[in-house]
């Protein structure tokens, strides 16, 4: 939020997931809050990319107490963080990892510790390694994600869009209108299955009859669909949307050093993590 | 904006639009002025083309909807064919139907500022004008929420200071109050009052919920059947002098009007014309009753109605169902019976003892928040049930579950001995079926053939009695033609008809309907409500949810009241809208004529009616039950 004003959220404590929610000024400390969005998503990119490639444990390790970390001190700790934090990505680490280490080819891998075994079947140190690294690197990636993914608002990322990115503004603004469309299809959805069951198209079990009941549903949840957006296009027409190349921005949300900081320090501290753990063998 | 005095601020000329893909041009030539600060009532029998009309006002038609279009409009001067939207929005400001299409932005300030921010403003005007638009209509308390948090009649307040903020001298309103319930609408035009007291603002109505809006209306242009100009004048010279013509032209007219109509048959002077409740209340009061009012139609005597439960539950009927056939309309069901039934209370104690549907201890949850508790409910054989409440009083939520559609727990409704609970779709959509409120969510096949065959095919007749059977049913809802297009390609009167022929093809002898009027038009309503008419005295029960108490007074002969999931009442429709507190307590509005009517001194007899077909002034031949029906169509 770069802008101040008197427009606190009011909805910040509605508890269903609003895309449009302002929130909270938080105190100076939590300053991802305060930087441009694009700036949050362009810091952690490289790091991302690179992170792919990697093989070993110890660098998404790292990377993923470097975002733990920017995460604990710049956005506000809340329970929804937490649960984050805490429950969900370490538990689909584990899982994941687990995951792997049963999925690796055990031919492959360095059979010279073994965890466990069942009757001929052996579990390895080196496929539990592969998999927890797999795991950490996926828990990596997308805690980085999260840092621009819990600081900004979808009305903020499109204004650093239009603003910084030059995306035109009609694109930007009808892709957050479309924002209203998902929880009402949600609702429409709800409403043509539960139509559809007492009509008996049920069409019996299993996966190809699924497909066909869900191929059922696309017909009129299309013709719901295309019909709303027609309406809701006249409706911005009449609002004189698209009139000039440009419009009004009454929230500016600018680029600044802090944004420029936050991009170079990231990066560096990127490199040298890279530099110190190497991953790629060749020193 | 600045609008000289000699140039009307809208000039419309010889109009007429033909829509792509259509041959017929509706509105086919129309031409009226409005002046600034006017408010003009727009008026016109389905297909005349008001909807049409309304968008080429601002340039939407023809430049964003493909259209050809003759003759001229003019707004201030500008040509709307040619002066781009974006223009002419500073002139002229829309209020759709749908609030829910209306809405682009994450709170209501950024919503009202979207327009001028549109027209590169600067902040500070923009500002301003949310403000002040905000302030308007009473939202400027509430700017910082999403506008999902407001109720229809918020949401569509909204969209008036939405319109508004655009600076617009012209505010266009497209049926405003079609998707809302009776509280909603009351809250949008409590606002738009005091939008037209101020005075500053020219507004064209396009509305069918004429009780509300009649009050404050300067002008009535009216459109004919063909889309040609049929009157414009004066509130008094249309709407009062012409109120006969209007109405044999299928035009909406206030319920209170059709009332005074045919109070006039049957001997009342009501002149000048009563429009408002308030004036019917008063223009009966001031007027003695004529001689001999009711001793012509023993059968339609507002006494015997209100004595006995109309229809007398709906038992007498068997035999006359068979004498009348489907001449008679449901709407006249109480006469009918209560002539046929005579005096005999036997055929009201009859219907306890054999109900179609039976509801004991039902308790149903949603989640884990529990949404009816303990219901007992019978619906007796034949009846036409309306399920009345507040928002979230769980009529839906009741009537899904009456259908099988959310499982009841086992034991607690049967429907004509099935226990809904135990069933399987197949048994169940032989004994009920159930119409979602849009048609289109429940279609599954390619072609209207199919989709009608489909219920008879899942019992696995043979294929000529498939045949033959589902050709019938077509013949009988006037689809015959359309059987092998696609269920989406027919017209919306038509989805509709498809879509209450799919839930009763099974040979279900109930058919229950979700809110079936909401959001639709007049003309699709009345029509939906004569075929439910014409089944009901056929002999299928009928039980629907819906928020439109005109149209619960005139056809439903019995009413459930829900509140906070239980019953709170339970009877003949004309006794318990005869209870004001009650209805009171259960948070709904009386309907209209009930308003009119409960405070008459004067008349006693008239003074507990609530339907129109229980007026007196109504031959009872059999003509006239088709004029009632077309009568308590118009207006429902």
């Amino acid at each position: 939020m770069t802008d101040t004003g008197p427009l606190t959220a009011a909805t910040a404590a509605h508890s269903t997931f609003d895309p449009y929610a302002r929130r909270v000024e938080a105190s100076g400390l939590r300053f991802l809050y305060g930087l441009n969005p694009l700036a949050k998503l362009a810091a952690p990119l490289p790091a991302m990319a690179l992170l792919v490639f990697v093989r070993d444990a110890a660098t998404p390790a790292a990377f993923l107490l470097l975002a733990y970390a920017v995460l604990l001190v710049g956005v506000s700790f809340t329970r929804r963080l937490a649960a984050i934090l805490f429950l969900a990505l370490p538990l689909s680490a584990l899982v994941i990892g687990f995951g792997f280490a049963l999925w690796t080819d055990a031919s492959r891998v360095d059979q010279s510790v073994v965890v466990w075994q069942l009757g001929g079947w052996t579990m390895y140190g080196g496929a539990l390694e592969v998999g927890f690294a797999t795991g950490l690197r996926l828990s990596a990636i997308v805690a980085l994600t999260l840092i621009a993914g819990l600081s900004t608002t979808g009305p903020d990322l499109v204004r650093a869009a239009v603003q910084q990115l030059r995306v035109p503004y009609r694109i930007g603004y009808t892709a957050l209108a479309a924002f209203r469309f998902v929880p009402r299809f949600g609702h429409e959805l709800d409403v043509i299955r539960q139509a559809h069951r007492v009509r008996g198209s049920h069409g019996g079990r299993g996966p190809f009859a699924a497909i066909a009941r869900w191929f059922g549903y696309v017909v009129p949840l299309m013709a719901g669909a295309i019909r709303h957006a027609e309406r809701v296009a006249l409706a911005m027409d009449s609002r004189a949307f698209g009139a000039h190349p440009d419009r009004t921005e009454r929230y500016l949300v600018p680029w600044r050093v802090r944004d420029t900081v936050f991009v170079i320090v990231f990066w560096l501290a990127s490199a040298a993590l890279f530099w110190f753990f190497f991953p790629w063998g060749l020193r | 904006m600045l609008v000289s005095s000699d140039v009307p601020l809208l000039r419309v000329r010889e109009l007429g639009v033909t829509h792509d893909g259509e041959s017929t041009p509706a509105p086919a030539s129309v031409s009226f002025d409005i002046a600034a600060g006017e408010v003009v009532l727009l008026l016109g029998p389905s297909g005349s083309g008001k909807s049409t009309l309304t968008l080429a006002l601002n340039g939407l038609l023809p430049q964003a909807v493909p259209a050809a279009m003759t003759g001229s409009v003019e707004v201030d001067g500008l040509d709307t064919q040619t002066t781009p939207v974006a223009e002419l929005s500073t002139r002229v400001g829309m209020v759709f139907q749908d609030p829910d299409a209306q809405l682009v932005t994450g709170t209501l300030l950024d919503e009202v500022a979207f327009g001028p921010e549109n027209l590169r403003m600067p902040v500070a005007e923009v500002l301003a004008r949310a403000e002040e638009a905000l302030r308007r209509v009473g939202l400027w308390e509430r700017r910082r929420e999403n506008p999902d948090r407001l109720s229809g009649g918020g949401r569509q307040r909204l969209a008036i200071a939405c319109a508004l903020a655009m600076g617009s001298p012209l505010l266009v309103l497209d049926e405003p109050t079609a998707n809302l319930d009776p509280a909603g609408i009351e809250e949008f035009y409590a606002a738009l009052g005091e939008l037209v007291a101020a005075g500053d603002r020219a507004i064209l109505l396009v509305e069918h919920n004429l009780d509300a809006a009649v009050g404050f209306i300067d002008r009535v242009v009216v459109l004919d059947h063909d889309g040609f100009l049929a009157a414009d004048g004066t509130v008094d010279q249309v709407l009062r002098d012409r109120a006969e013509d209007l109405h044999a032209m299928g035009v909406w007219l206030p319920v209170s009007a059709i009332a005074a109509l045919r109070l006039r048959r049957a001997g009342f002077r009501l002149d000048p014309l009563p429009l408002t409740p308030d004036e019917l209340r008063v223009a009966l009061d001031a007027e003695p009753a004529p001689a001999a009012i009711f001793s012509p139609n023993p059968p339609l005597v507002a006494e015997s109605t209100r004595d006995r439960p109309p229809s007398a539950g709906g038992l007498a009927e068997k035999g006359w169902i068979g004498g009348a056939g489907s001449d008679a309309g449901g709407s006249d069901a109480g006469g009918g019976a209560g002539s046929d039934a005579g005096g005999s209370d036997a055929g009201g104690s009859g219907v306890a003892t054999d109900p179609l549907i039976r509801v004991r201890g039902l308790t149903l949850r949603r989640g884990r928040t529990e949404v009816l508790h303990g219901v007992d409910l019978d619906v007796p054989r034949g009846s036409f049930v309306a399920v009345v409440g507040a928002n979230g009083a769980g009529k839906t939520s009741l009537i899904q579950a009456l259908a099988g559609v959310v499982s009841p727990p086992k034991g607690t409704v049967h429907v004509d001995g099935l226990d809904v609970g135990r069933a399987d779709a197949r048994t169940l959509s032989s004994r009920i079926g159930f119409v979602f409120q849009n048609p289109e969510h429940q279609f599954i096949a390619h072609t209207v053939f199919d989709e009608i065959a489909h219920g008879l095919r899942r019992q696995h007749l043979p294929d000529a009695e498939v045949r033959a059977r589902t050709e019938a049913l077509l013949e009988r809802f006037g689809l015959t033609a359309k059987a092998e297009s696609h269920p989406f390609l027919l017209s919306g009167g038509q989805k509709r008809r498809l879509s209450v022929g799919t839930a009763l093809v099974a040979g279900a002898p109930v058919l229950v309907l979700d809110e079936p009027t909401f959001g639709q038009d007049r003309a699709r309503a009345d029509e939906l409500l004569s075929l439910l008419s014409e089944l009901n005295a056929e002999g299928t029960t009928i039980v629907v949810v819906t928020h439109d108490m005109q149209l619960v007074t005139d056809y439903a002969d019995r009413a459930v009241v829900l509140a906070d999931g239980r019953v709170m009442a339970e009877g003949p429709t004309a006794a318990l809208f005869a209870d004001d507190e009650l209805i009171a307590r259960a948070g709904l509005r009386p309907p209209p004529l009930r308003r009119a009517l409960q405070g008459v001194q004067r008349h006693p007899e008239l003074a507990r009616i609530a339907r129109l077909s229980d007026l007196p002034g109504d031959p009872s031949s059999a003509s006239a039950t088709h004029a009632a029906r077309h009568a308590t169509g118009g207006v429902a």
